[in-house]
């Protein structure tokens, strides 16, 4: 008893349990990254020694060079940042014009934002035949711009939100200023209150990319040989039985890169970002 | 939502003061919806349009290899509730849900408290947990093959070196290690998530509560049970809705794993439904499905935007 006891101030007193805890997460969490970035640079010959390979000898590049042109991740890869790049102009303009009618006009009230915010969590897969029946008869099947049209609804309701929250902290006596200047609303809307929600734009527009970049799902249903996106060249490493493991670790690699570093510039927004702005971080 | 300026007033008497053009004068005085059109006229043409054109699509026999589109009524809806894979799928969701939400609420829950606290490293340790959470799901379950799959993948060794006996699971073509491999692989990446909205929750917790508790002599359990959860309820509810709507949707992960097999037993209802829609082409029994599918989620969809709205007034 006394023994038990012991231990479990010991326990209290250093914080064992969350360290441990946090030390296991930890590895959890790393050691995917760890496997796939090793993959990537190690030779065929060494994918089936046992013990594994931790760290190859003789590292290598061909699985980059393989899976850039091999396998079209290069195509991809341009598909990719073009379509995230036009999606993301797109939802950040739309959504600051909307996110700023709603809160100095009051816009559609209630039933405008439950519609706009309920549009975040639409089952894709409820929504993509349809669309996929109506972009084959306008010929907007595996094209980049159908692509950027279902990216942009589907990062709408995030862009609109942050926006909508960052223009409440705007002070309308700023705007109003410039109204009785002369300006107008258009005017006060572009020189006053758009500058002013520079920090809230840049967040918008790192969420919105993200989401552009990481989306599989209608990529793979709405594209095939021409606007095919970086996640769904992944595909091509199933149908071969599995000797693939440097190339597809490859370019998980390179396709981390992006998600990484926007990942650390909303570090600040990611509450709002991730709950739409339900929680103030 | 409340409290916006008289648009018209102010509007009209700027453009007034200027003599400006019939068309700017317009425009001022339109601007509160010129604003909200594009955004509008967007979701309209591809969303709504859609789902209206699909309810059409789910009464006829929608086929690309006969022609004309007979109407066939509820034969389609029929057509899916009479598949015993469509059933199954239901039910490998709702496992698949359950568990994924369940242990990363678990998780969650136990690392925001083992975080609630400021040390050193705290910060660095939080900017790699959230690394996850901005990765494509296809990317995840591509990371999670490489490390289950045999006999490439390092996991059944390093199970051997701790169990120290050998280990040869199937990870990704055995019952239930599939179940297991594909849970993991959502729990490394959605847990973050849970994590970082309670740490949230935590740090809005007045510190005046815990103090006036610890004067009343609560310990450390107490203090939990009574203070720090029924504050946090309503940033729990809110977590786990998000994460359940994401969770019905598991696919990408299941692509890229399982492709949902062995046979049909790792189908969730989206795999169900791409199978049925987009490899079979039976399109009119998928969108059928897809309606189904709807209706069943649009209960937890309705409930969360309603909370999330109630969230913004306050």
């Amino acid at each position: 008893m006394t023994r038990k006891r012991g231990l479990w101030s010991l326990w209290r007193r250093f914080g064992i349990g969350r360290s441990v805890l946090l030390g296991l997460f930890l590895l959890f969490v790393l050691f995917p990254f760890y496997w796939v970035a090793v993959t990537s640079i190690k030779p065929s010959s060494d994918y089936l020694a046992m013990p594994p390979v931790w760290f190859p000898a003789h590292p290598t590049i061909v699985h980059y060079v393989a899976a850039l042109f091999a396998y079209r991740g290069l195509a991809g890869l341009l598909n990719s940042l073009i379509v995230a790049v036009a999606t993301t102009v797109a939802s950040v303009v739309l959504g600051t014009c909307m996110g700023y009618s709603m809160v100095r006009f009051g816009t559609g009230g209630r039933d405008l934002a439950f519609w706009v915010l309920s549009q975040r969590f639409l089952p894709p897969i409820a929504v993509v035949l349809p669309i996929f029946l109506l972009y084959r008869s306008f010929g907007l099947y595996d094209t980049r711009f159908g692509l950027v049209l279902i990216y942009t609804v589907m990062t709408l309701p995030l862009s609109v939100w942050m926006m909508y929250a960052y223009f409440r902290q705007v002070p309308r006596a700023l705007e109003e200023a410039a109204l009785v200047d002369g300006c107008g609303w258009w005017g006060a809307f572009w020189r006053i209150a758009v500058p002013l929600a520079v920090p809230g734009i840049i967040a918008a527009a790192a969420f919105a990319f993200i989401g552009v970049w990481t989306e599989f799902f209608f990529a793979l249903n709405l594209t095939s040989r021409h606007a095919f996106t970086l996640p769904t060249v992944f595909r091509s490493f199933l149908s071969f039985q599995g000797a693939q493991y440097g190339e597809s670790s490859a370019l998980a690699v390179i396709s981390l890169v992006p998600s990484i570093v926007l990942g650390m510039l909303v570090q600040k927004h990611l509450v709002r970002g991730l709950t739409l702005g339900a929680v103030r971080g | 939502m409340s409290g916006g300026i008289g648009a018209h007033g102010l509007a009209g008497q700027g453009a007034r003061q200027e003599g400006r053009s019939p068309l700017a004068t317009w425009s001022e005085r339109h601007i509160k919806w010129l604003l909200v059109a594009p955004a509008i006229v967007l979701i309209l043409a591809i969303t709504v349009y859609p789902l209206g054109y699909s309810v059409w699509v789910a009464f006829v026999n929608f086929d690309f290899l006969i022609p004309g589109h007979a109407f066939v009524g509820l034969g389609n809806f029929a057509a899916v509730l009479g598949d015993p894979v469509a059933l199954h799928s239901v039910v490998v969701t709702a496992i698949f849900t359950v568990a994924d939400v369940g242990l990363e609420f678990a998780l969650g829950l136990a690392l925001a408290l083992a975080l609630e606290k400021t040390f050193r490293g705290r910060g660095v340790l939080m900017a790699i947990f959230v690394v996850p959470l901005f990765i494509a799901p296809v990317i995840v379950g591509q990371f999670w093959s490489l490390l289950l799959q045999r006999p490439f993948g390092p996991m059944d060794y390093i199970l051997s070196v701790i169990l120290r006996h050998p280990v040869t699971i199937s990870w990704l073509t055995e019952f239930p290690w599939d179940f297991i491999g594909i849970i993991l692989a959502d729990v490394w990446q959605w847990t973050s998530f849970i994590l970082v909205i309670l740490l949230a929750g935590l740090a809005g917790i007045p510190a005046e509560l815990h103090e006036a508790a610890a004067i009343d002599g609560a310990g450390g359990w107490q203090n939990f049970r009574f203070i720090t959860l029924p504050q946090l309820v309503p940033m729990i509810l809110l977590a786990v809705t998000f994460r359940l709507l994401g969770a019905v949707n598991l696919f990408d992960t299941i692509f890229m794993m399982t492709g949902g097999g062995p046979g049909t037993s790792t189908y969730t209802a989206a795999y169900y439904l791409y199978q049925t829609g987009f490899q079979q082409f039976h399109l009119s029994q998928a969108t059928a499905g897809s309606w189904l599918f709807l209706i069943l989620v649009s209960v937890a969809i309705f409930l969360l935007v309603r909370r999330l709205l109630k969230v913004e007034e306050a």
